[in-house]
């Protein structure tokens, strides 16, 4: 009975595409990450002036996935994009240490929005190719995730660069949201 | 209320908007793309869906082409009034201009160059810097179009980047259509600029007569146009550019046509042989005919420029005035029109056949065509002095038709004829007498009262005929009663019998008693006067001879003839008028305080302000409206034009300055003290030197609450002991409003010791705030003066005397030297002096010399390649503590 359940879940959720954000500061790695898990390889990027959306289809569910510039004079506008947004990957810099109690406010600015209630959270500490990148409980550390309260969460160390981690999150998410966390 | 009414405020109905939103950010994209559809409709009949900006952006990265332009068209129509959100299209477009669809990247660089919205403009560079250098000529052509609009933006942006240069080389690319693009963004661009920006060149010349033959017709126009601007450097040169264009004149397309006529016409100034030029003339008659077979308001302008043309040149039609005789169903603008140009055509061998015509016409029943027949007649009578005899008969005949406004023109053509040839045709007088009581319009009236005063001594019974104009003397118009006034003291000089006395004395006492017209009363009294103390004079006076006239009716002016000419194919040659008199541009002037451009003025109108050929432009009844929309802003008076800058930023001095124009005109004056930090005063200000002395410009403006008075300004100690010369005069500064003044400087008062360097600590105070300080630089040259010239052999001497230790030389990379003689100009400016120069490789090895305050020398040598970035500059002084401040002095100026 439960295997029919979950078929009929999964199915229902193949035909209905994930809307996921891919928020955090400029230079953090955001459009590289996306078209990493779009075409699988590495594209030169220039600051995104605005946005990305592409469409990544993974573990049976479709992820129509927003790629936000990071720019100060851009972050105002990301909350253009809350609604019916089921998952938030938040990327960090994890070699920039200098700006992440900028990361850190912001990600709490983000879970503080009223539309992202529900919203699941994946915070991707990405650039771990660099040296001197922090490690993830170091990141969870920064970003005082600890605080999150009756939200599920997760942090992946990764690098877009080479590919490291980024699926790892990706599958975390999916099932998340296939056991209707988000 | 009842609890039950609060049913009234909820609602399950969500309003168009909102249901909008929902559809465009549906999941499924035909949803979406319905949804765009939609908004696009809502906004095509008026509907304000701006609101739905971000949604709508939203949709614009995908695949589908249709949509895509959708929002492309949401996005030019909203992202003024969303200038914040319109950001958020950035990176799309970014994206698209590289797309592999060369389709798409030339529909993303065209729609962001049709969004005026700043904080976008500087995205738009780099996407456009790729797009001119694209593969696909598509795409280049579109670019090229997108530098003209950006430059209508932000001029400085288009030159800062090196579009200008971009353009300029997509006129050698191998595509006609990129050329002929390119050709129209720089004509656009010239036009809105007072320098010049666009000049064709010996080379140029060669890639767009090759283009000219490849491109689409509108491109042959826009090259055509540029052409005609081109001055040929001889006879040789100007036949070969016409003959590679003569074959244009064969084209279908109207515009072109005309634009070739044009082009020939300028370029035929220079050709100095008659039978080339005779030929020339052979062949431009048969397109000029062809095209009065095209529609009635193609004809209409074809014929107002060929009323031109036939005033330049009568020979290219002279033998085709048969195509101007009027066609019963032509429409009456065209038929006014072809009147004219037959009587320009009319001459001796064919006035046979257009009097012909010309009696015809008067008969037709179109009272205005008719009436500019008979006039059409006497213009040829007085044209055409054989043949005049034959056209006062056709009058005659006409006026025995007895039609009253038929007689009545011919009348007032008879008038003029008599003026032309006095004293041989006075014969048929008689007959006019008859038709004396049918007379019922003041020129006509006018006209026969003029015919027996100036005649009265061969009509017998003149006094008669006025006596019977007289009864109704005070119920005339003025220019009847002026004519009968003077009539009348004519024929008392003529024939001083008691009839005419009496009449005379009716007449001065209605004129003078009984009227309020100053002017009729004024003529009275003179001649009461001069016939009261010497009738002899009187009739010196009033008899005297008249000079002959000519018919010059709608003859224009040769300047302005040649002024129209220039802009054949233009609205300006369908009005007659020349642009300015109805379109107004403003004009980026940039730098024009030491760079002189004599012939910018007369460069940047002889453009065509919109064009007209086309088969779109109705007659007569077309609105004045030119192609520039009423968004332009009037240009500034020409007398100004250092303030015309206002119209790309708008800081707020420019406009001030408009209002003072006392003040030092020039570029705005860098600001000092912002207003942000002046607690609302701001201050803007520049070292100048002017006239030999240095002044300190300044520019005061109160953006606060409260006026503002009792300015003071104290300097710091600094190296040239800078101080002020006088007191400084800033009136009181009402809130909102601004001053300007000159402060005279003196030097060497307090000389602060230490290093020599350019810092200038400014203190300024005034009754309300507290004392401001802000430090300002001294620009090195203005402190050059006037008497630095030094004769080669001092330089040669000087050179020699100073040890090689005193010899400093710096290279400035970034600088560049386009033409030696602008360069010297500016730098002559500032009073560094040319001395000599020579050849070094492909160098150009420059001695200049300037001297500062206390006669210290400087001896200069600049060594460039023409062209090249990378000045070196090599200085001989015996102050070598000021190098540097020297070197940063010269790479400023050679910046500028």
């Amino acid at each position: 009975m439960g295997l029919v359940f979950s078929r009929l879940f999964s199915s229902l959720f193949g035909n209905k595409e994930a809307r996921i954000l891919v928020l955090g500061l400029d230079n953090a790695g955001k459009t590289t990450i996306l078209y990493r898990l779009q075409m699988g390889e590495v594209v030169s990027t220039i600051p995104t002036i605005g946005f990305n959306v592409e469409t990544v289809q993974y573990n049976n569910i479709k992820f129509q996935v927003w790629d936000l510039g990071g720019q100060t004079s851009i972050r105002p506008y990301w909350r253009c994009y809350f609604p019916n947004t089921q998952a938030i990957i938040y990327v960090v810099d994890s070699s920039d240490t200098d700006r992440l109690v900028v990361a850190k406010e912001e990600f709490h600015a983000i879970l503080e929005e009223e539309e992202l209630k529900g919203a699941v959270v994946l915070i991707y500490a990405n650039k771990q190719d660099l040296p001197g990148a922090l490690d993830d409980a170091a990141v969870t550390e920064a970003l005082e995730l600890h605080k999150i309260k009756s939200r599920q969460w997760a942090i992946f160390k990764t690098s877009a660069i080479k590919g490291e981690g980024l699926f790892e999150g990706l599958d975390w998410l999916s099932n998340t949201l296939k056991s209707g966390g988000g | 209320m009842s609890g039950h009414d609060s049913k009234y405020f909820s609602t399950t109905k969500k309003g168009e908007i909102p249901e909008l939103k929902e559809e465009l950010n549906s999941q499924y994209k035909d949803k979406r793309k319905d949804a765009v559809k939609k908004v696009i409709a809502a906004m095509t009949v008026g509907k304000d869906v701006s609101s739905l900006f971000t949604d709508v952006v939203n949709c614009m990265q995908t695949e589908n082409l249709e949509l895509k332009k959708l929002v492309y068209l949401y996005l030019i129509n909203y992202a003024k009034s969303q200038p914040d959100l319109a950001i958020l299209a950035v990176n799309t477009f970014v994206k698209d201009s590289q797309d592999p669809n060369p389709l798409i990247r030339a529909l993303a660089v065209r729609t962001m160059g049709c969004i005026r919205v700043d904080k976008i403009t500087e995205y738009l560079c780099d996407p456009l810097q790729r797009c001119l250098k694209d593969d696909d000529p598509y795409v280049r052509k579109t670019a090229a179009i997108c530098v003209a609009k950006l430059y209508d933006i932000n001029a400085e942006l288009v030159e800062d980047r090196g579009f200008l240069d971009a353009l300029k080389d997509l006129i050698s690319d191998n595509n006609p259509m990129v050329v002929a693009n390119a050709v129209a963004a720089l004509a656009e661009i010239q036009e809105s600029s007072s320098r010049p920006i666009f000049e064709i060149t010996s080379h140029t010349l060669s890639k767009l007569l090759t283009a000219l033959n490849e491109c689409t017709e509108w491109g042959q126009v826009f090259i055509l146009d540029a052409l005609s601007k081109y001055k040929a450097a001889d006879a040789r040169e100007a036949e070969n550019i016409v003959e590679r264009v003569t074959p244009r004149l064969q084209h279908a397309n109207c515009a072109v046509v005309l634009s070739a006529v044009k082009m020939i016409l300028q370029q035929m100034e220079l050709i100095t042989s008659t039978d080339v030029v005779r030929n020339l003339c052979k062949k431009m008659a048969p397109p000029l005919v062809t095209l009065l077979s095209a529609e009635p308001e193609i004809q209409y302008v074809a014929l107002r420029n060929i009323n031109l043309i036939v005033q330049k040149r009568p020979t290219i039609l002279a033998h085709e005035i048969k195509v101007f005789f009027c066609k019963y169903n032509d429409p009456i603008y065209v038929k006014m029109e072809k009147l004219e140009i037959m009587i320009k055509l009319a001459s001796d061998r064919n006035i046979d056949q257009v009097l012909l015509e010309f009696k015809e016409y008067a008969t037709e029943v179109d009272v205005d065509f008719v009436r500019k027949a008979v006039r059409a007649i006497g213009r040829c009578a007085i044209k055409l002095e054989r043949a005049a005899e034959r056209c006062i008969s056709v009058l005659l005949e006409l006026i025995k038709i007895k039609v009253n406004y038929v007689v009545q023109e011919a009348i007032i053509v008879i008038k003029d004829i008599f003026r032309r040839y006095p004293n041989t045709y006075e014969s048929i007088i008689a007959t006019l007498c008859e038709s004396l009581d049918t007379l019922d319009e003041p020129e006509a009236k006018a006209s026969m009262i003029w015919i027996i005063g100036e005649y009265a001594e061969r009509i017998d019974n003149a006094d008669e005929l006025l006596e019977s104009f007289l009864e109704s003397f005070p119920e005339e118009p003025p220019q009847v009663q002026l004519q009968l006034l003077t009539a009348t003291v004519k024929l008392f000089l003529k024939k001083p019998t008691e009839g005419p006395q009496q009449m005379i004395q009716v007449v001065l006492n209605n004129a003078t008693v009984e009227t309020d017209n100053p002017d009729l009363r004024d003529r009275a009294y003179i001649y009461w006067r001069l016939l009261s103390t010497d009738p002899e004079a009187a009739k010196d006076v009033v008899l005297a001879e008249k000079p002959v006239i000519s018919d010059d009716s709608n003859q224009l002016d040769p300047s302005l003839l040649d002024e129209l000419l220039s802009n054949i194919a233009t609205l300006s040659s369908v009005y007659h008028k020349p642009p300015e008199a109805f379109v107004t541009r403003v004009k980026t002037t940039q730098k024009t305080e030491e760079e002189d451009y004599p012939e910018a003025g007369e460069q940047s109108y002889s453009d065509s302000p919109a064009r007209v050929a086309d088969s779109g432009a109705s007659p007569p009844a077309s609105s004045a409206n030119p192609q520039h929309p009423a968004s332009r802003q009037p240009a500034a008076p020409a007398a100004l034009p250092d303030l015309l800058d206002l119209g790309m930023d708008n800081s707020s001095s420019a406009i001030v300055s408009v209002d003072q124009p006392a003040s030092p005109a020039g570029p705005p004056l860098p600001v000092v003290l912002p207003a942000s930090s002046g607690q609302g005063l701001q201050i803007s200000a520049q070292l100048i030197r002017r006239d030999g002395q240095v002044f300190y410009s300044m520019m005061f403006e109160n953006n606060s609450q409260v006026p503002l008075d009792g300015f003071m300004i104290q300097f710091n100690k600094n190296t040239f002991g800078l101080a002020a010369g006088g007191q400084l005069q800033v009136p009181q500064l009402l809130p909102g409003t601004s001053a300007s003044t000159l402060l005279p400087m003196v030097l060497f008062q307090n000389i602060s010791p230490g290093p020599a360097n350019t810092l200038l600590q400014v203190a300024i105070k005034n009754n309300q705030q507290p004392v401001w300080y802000f430090n300002d630089k001294i620009y090195f040259h203005v402190l050059f003066t006037e008497d630095g010239r030094m004769e080669r052999s001092t330089f040669l001497e000087t050179w020699k005397s100073l040890p090689d230790s005193n010899e400093v030389s710096r290279d400035f990379p970034a600088s560049v030297i386009n033409s030696v003689e602008t360069t010297l100009d500016r730098l002559a400016a500032s009073n560094m002096f040319f001395i000599a120069k020579r050849k070094h490789a492909n160098q150009e090895v420059l001695y200049l010399s300037a001297k500062i305050p206390r006669g210290i020398p400087f001896l200069i040598e600049l060594t460039a390649v023409i062209g090249t970035p990378g000045v070196k500059c090599a200085i001989k002084t015996p102050s070598p503590e000021m190098a540097p401040l020297f070197f940063e002095a010269v790479e400023t100026l050679l910046k500028s």
